[in-house]
Parts: structure tokens; sequence; C-alpha cells
């Protein structure tokens, strides 16, 4: 049955969007705010908001039961969880199907599964997706020659029982396999009491890519596309792109097979994405993860495809099939999206909360802005430090880096540092324009540089 | 901000805080940390702490001398409630304290469906008794007066959602 009002459990700029999906949708919204959130845009937008609890999120935001009483004590029908805080924990569905309100996502099973790193692996091999290649018995240091020689150089070797960083080896070639097996092996018996190593292929300089993916529910998935974000900091997105133009045609084709395939394996339902590390040197790619929620970025894949994912989400959460086939996903041109932050990029991105004194966004044809800023408006020091996204569109990558470019320019904020002038230094260098960047440029080359300019 | 004074307790602090506060000409302060509020105005028309009702109108004017000093900290104890001063408007008489909901919920009256209240207007209370019950998914949480006194007003109908920071109870201190 349709969503006729909407629960929304989450804030800043994803709760203004999801207000703004469902009331094209004519659905009412309620938005469930903390105390410090009581004047938000999404707050002020919706028909309703209810105050949960405190400012900490483990009090509001991130309370299953707290959240899911607000929702049936408003009379709410249906429940988007936005991303982060809940949207990927199964106690929110599950208390959503007990209390009769539709959950905007996938049944709780499929969360569960996707969410555990083994399970998802093994689903992904048995749907055919490629794995990065690699062994997890590796007792001797012969084991680890061959083994090395079979998977092909550089590898890397980890303690089997441990995570983090302790005993991780990289190995590039068979004599270094050797010796790296004694030297990781040691320190797994002195870290875990386990001197088992698990060796894979380890890529020096790869794309993070990935493919949007839209569910039934009932084996019907359509992709819009791929997204590429390889402009990261500590394993956090900055810019991402659509379409990859890195990534040539056939193994693109592959790519989104791929991932339908996974996704349909396991009847996924809502929006969802799956991601690969693309090895650009061999013309690899291989399974990530999946994140079954709408993302950050999916602003970019509506910019190219015109198919909004957020209504989409509502839709199906309501119980419609899917409203477009494959063949009728037209992808054209080329988006970018960048992340402003409140941080300031001159003293190791410390988060900068405080009021907004100036806000003046850019505007035009093809230039987006999702945020839920405004001038005045104060940014709590409780949650993260994003402060909204912008995208351009344009026919080509360098159409839509220059546009960008310009973009940024305009853009004036005063009161907080962000890191929009990071953003011009990113898309100017020779390198972002090649587009002959990976996933630790910024950090190896960009930040890198900055740092020894500033020194 | 630092001070080459030597301040031990919470009282010292809010005690330089006003003297840096009258010598320095600011209008308004307002400082937030963890369960610790302070608000310093020049200001009668200042808006209220986080923890004080909302009105819907601007709140009286302390009859105390400026700058005037507002401090609601709430105990630690989970099931703990804000209170703070409460405006003499919406039926809370001059000077009685505002208890309010910790987290939203439903608001019981009574430990179970048909028992007597908890409290009924006019009823004393010491701090540490339970005053009504808020529920969250059949979990249900205390809520204790957190102040002996007597409760003049209940602000929120039995088995009603309320929200976090909403009034409960007024409740005139002995």
């Amino acid at each position: 049955m349709a969503i006729k009002r909407l629960f929304i459990a989450n804030r800043g700029e994803i709760a203004l969007r999801i207000v703004r999906a469902a009331q094209a949708l004519n659905i009412e919204t309620v938005v469930a705010v903390s105390d410090a959130d009581r004047d938000s845009a999404a707050a002020r937008l919706a028909d309703r908001s209810v105050v949960l609890g405190p400012a900490q999120a483990a009090k509001s935001y991130l309370d299953p039961r707290l959240v899911v009483h607000a929702a049936k004590a408003s009379g709410c029908d249906g429940l988007h969880p936005g991303y982060g805080f809940l949207s990927e924990r199964a106690i929110l569905p599950t208390l959503c199907a007990q209390q009769g309100i539709a959950f905007v996502g996938p049944a709780p099973d499929v969360i569960d599964s996707l969410g555990d790193k083994i399970q998802a692996r093994a689903m992904a091999r048995a749907a055919g997706v490629p794995l990065v290649p690699g062994c997890d018995g590796v007792a001797t240091a012969a084991d680890a020659r061959r083994e090395g020689d079979r998977i092909g150089y550089p590898v890397l070797l980890k303690a089997a029982a441990g995570g983090g960083g302790r005993g991780m080896v990289i190995a590039n070639n068979g004599d270094e396999a050797e010796a790296g097996f004694h030297r990781a092996s040691a320190e797994a018996v002195a870290a875990f009491g386990d001197g088992t190593l698990f060796m894979e292929r380890f890529v020096p300089e790869a794309r993070h890519v990935e493919v949007q993916l839209m569910g039934d529910g009932k084996g019907g998935v359509v992709h819009l596309g791929e997204r590429d974000c390889s402009v990261q900091r500590r394993y956090q997105k900055l810019i991402e792109e659509a379409p990859c133009v890195a990534m040539p045609d056939h193994l693109r084709k592959q790519l989104h097979a791929s991932a339908c395939a996974l996704a349909a394996s396991v009847n996924y339902r809502n929006a969802g994405t799956c991601e690969f590390l693309f090895d650009v040197k061999r013309q690899e790619f291989y399974f990530i993860e999946v994140n079954a929620r709408i993302q950050v970025e999916h602003p970019v894949s509506e910019m190219i495809s015109g198919f909004d994912l957020v209504q989409e989400q509502l839709r199906i959460a309501g119980g419609a099939p899917l409203s477009v086939t494959q063949d009728q996903v037209r992808l054209s041109g080329h988006a970018i999206e960048c992340r402003i932050n409140a941080e300031d990029t001159a003293r190791d991105f410390m988060p900068s909360p405080g009021r907004i004194t100036r806000w003046a966004p850019p505007a035009g044809e093809g230039i987006r802005l999702d945020s839920h800023m405004s001038e005045g408006a104060m940014i709590p020091p409780y949650y993260d430090s994003m402060i909204g996204k912008l995208i351009v569109h344009a026919p080509t990558r360098d159409a839509a880096i220059d546009k960008l470019d310009a973009a940024l320019a305009d853009f004036r904020v005063e009161g907080i540092a962000t890191t929009i002038g990071l953003h011009r230094e990113i898309i100017a260098h020779p390198d972002f324009r090649a587009n002959r960047i990976h996933t630790r440029w910024l950090e190896q080359v960009l930040l890198a540089d900055r740092k020894g300019a500033a020194a | 901000m630092t001070h080459k004074t030597n301040v031990d307790q919470p009282v010292d602090h809010v005690r330089l805080l006003m003297e840096e506060f009258t010598r320095s000409g600011i209008a308004t302060l307002h400082l937030r940390a963890g369960n610790f509020e302070l608000l310093l105005s020049n200001d009668p028309a200042a808006p209220s702490l986080s923890g004080a009702p909302r009105t819907g109108q601007p709140p009286a004017p302390a009859p105390m001398p400026i700058p005037q000093a507002v401090v609601a900290a709430a105990p630690a104890a989970p099931a703990s409630s804000h209170a703070a001063p409460a405006a003499a408007s919406n039926g809370i008489p001059d000077g009685a304290i505002v208890i309010s909901a910790p987290n939203l919920g439903t608001f019981y009256r009574a430990p179970k469906p048909g028992a007597a209240a908890y409290v009924e207007t006019g009823g004393k209370v010491g701090a540490d008794d339970e005053i009504c019950l808020i529920e969250v998914m059949k979990l249900f949480t205390a809520v204790k007066a957190g102040q002996a006194g007597t409760i003049v007003a209940v602000l929120a109908d039995d088995g009603a959602m309320v929200e976090a920071g909403q009034p409960l109870f007024a409740l005139v201190a002995d």
C-alpha cells in the first residue's frame, strides 16, 4: 500500500532531500529531530517534527526503539532511515514490521547478510561477481611463494586470525613472499597465537567504482550506471563522478551485470550500491561490499539519468513495481559532486562548527546544491561536518570540471571554515584533469605537496 | 579561554565567568557542556535555556539584579529530567520548576493501568520519588521529581506522546 505519512529518521541535507521527495509524491512528512536540530531546515519544511531526545545521537537518532515508537505514535505508515545512523541496522526494519510500518529499505535478513563481510563475499562468489584473488590458509613459506606466484605480485600477507594493520606485509616477488611469511607469521603468533596467514593481491593504485542499483524485492533490478569515487581522504569520499570514464565499455558492461546479478540473487529491495575496486593496470575489478541504503553521492547518478532515486525508494517501499525497465534508463553527459564539509583543511581537517554568517551558493543550469544550510544557520558540534553537496552536470567530463570550477569560485560561505578551497585545488590539478587519480592520490600527492609547501 | 586564576569548584567557575562577563560588556553569553548549561544575559528578552519551557512568548523579565544567571544542571541518573525555573505563564505559578520529559515516549501517570496516579496536583514529593513513566516500545522508564516540593500542575495528558523537553509537571520546591 502506498505510504501516506512518512517518518524521516535522519537529519541534515538528506532529511531535507527526503521531505522534498515525499512532498512531490503527496506524502505527509514527520521529521525526527534531536534537541539540537529543533530548528533544522527539514523540521521547518515538514508537516511536523518530533523531538526524540537530547543532542547526543545515542539518545536520539541512534535509538531504534525510540525512533520506531515516535513513528508509530505520530501516525506514520512508512519510515525512511536516510544514510548513516540506523540505516543499515536490521533491528530498524524488524521493529517497523512489528508496528505495521513500511521500511524504506531492504528486508532485515538481507541487511544482515550483506552487512557481514564473509557472508557478503560468499554471496558475491555465488552470483559470479569477481573477488580480489586470494588464499586464506597460508601455513608455510613454501605455500606463500606458491600462492604468490599464482595470485600475481604484489601481494598482501596478513594474519588470518586478527584484523587491523598488525603483521601486514607487502611482497613484490617470490623471495619477498617467503621472507614476508616468516616475519608476518611470527608477528601473528605473537599477537594472536596463530601463525596462519591470509594472502590477497595488493592493488597499489586502485580506483573506487560503484554501481547504483534499484531493486523491487522480487528479483527485479535495474542499474543507473556507475560512479567513480577515487578522490578520498582516510577512506572518506570527497568527490564523486559519473560515469567512470577511466573504464572501457566492455568492462563497464561486466561491472553492471555483476552488480545486478548479486542484487537479484538476494531479491534486493530499495536503492543500493555495489562497490568495487578497479585495478586500472590489470583492467580488472573486484567486489568490495554492498551498501544497502541511499548513498550520499546518489545525486551524480540522478543527474546523468534524470531519475529521482529517493522518490523511487518511496514508491517501491509502498509496494509499487520498478517504474523503469533497464532499456528505459538513458544515461547522458557527465556529473561531478563535491562534498562541502565544515572543516579547516589547514588544521588537519579539524571540524569547524558554528554559525554561518554568509551563505551565497552558486546557481545556474546544470548546477545542483543539496544542502540544509542558510544564512544564520547553526552547525552543531555533535554530528558529521558535511554542510552540503555541490553537483554539476555537463555534456563531457572536461565541461563538467569547468562548470564546477566556476561554481566553486562563486560559492561564498563565511563564519566557518569549509573545504571549498580544497575542492578548487583538487579539480585544478593536472592529475585530476587528466584523470590519473586513485584512492590514495589525494593523500599521497596533493595533500603531501601542500604539506611540503607549508614546511 | 584560559585563566591564570586557580579555580577548583564549579561555583568558582561560574563566579569567574560572571565577573568576566560584566567586565566584557558582551550582551549575552550562552555556554553548554554536557548536562551543564549556563546563560548570562543583560537582555531581558534573551532566549530561555533549552531545558526551560518554551512558551511561545518572550519570558517575563526576572526580578533579579543584572547580570542574571540561570543555571540548569540535570542530574546524572538516566531517568533524570530537566528542571528549570518556569516563566510565569501557561498556568505555571511564579517560582515553580518545570519537570520535562527526558526523551520522547508515551507519558503514563500511574505505574500500571487502573492504578492510582503516582502524584496528583497538590501532592508532596521527595527528590527521589517517581512521579510518572515514559514508555518507549514497552520499555518503561520512571521519571523522578529531582527536587522535594509540591506538584502544582500536571502539564501533559495521561497516555499521550510527549516529546523530549516537553513540560510534564510544575513543582514548587520546599
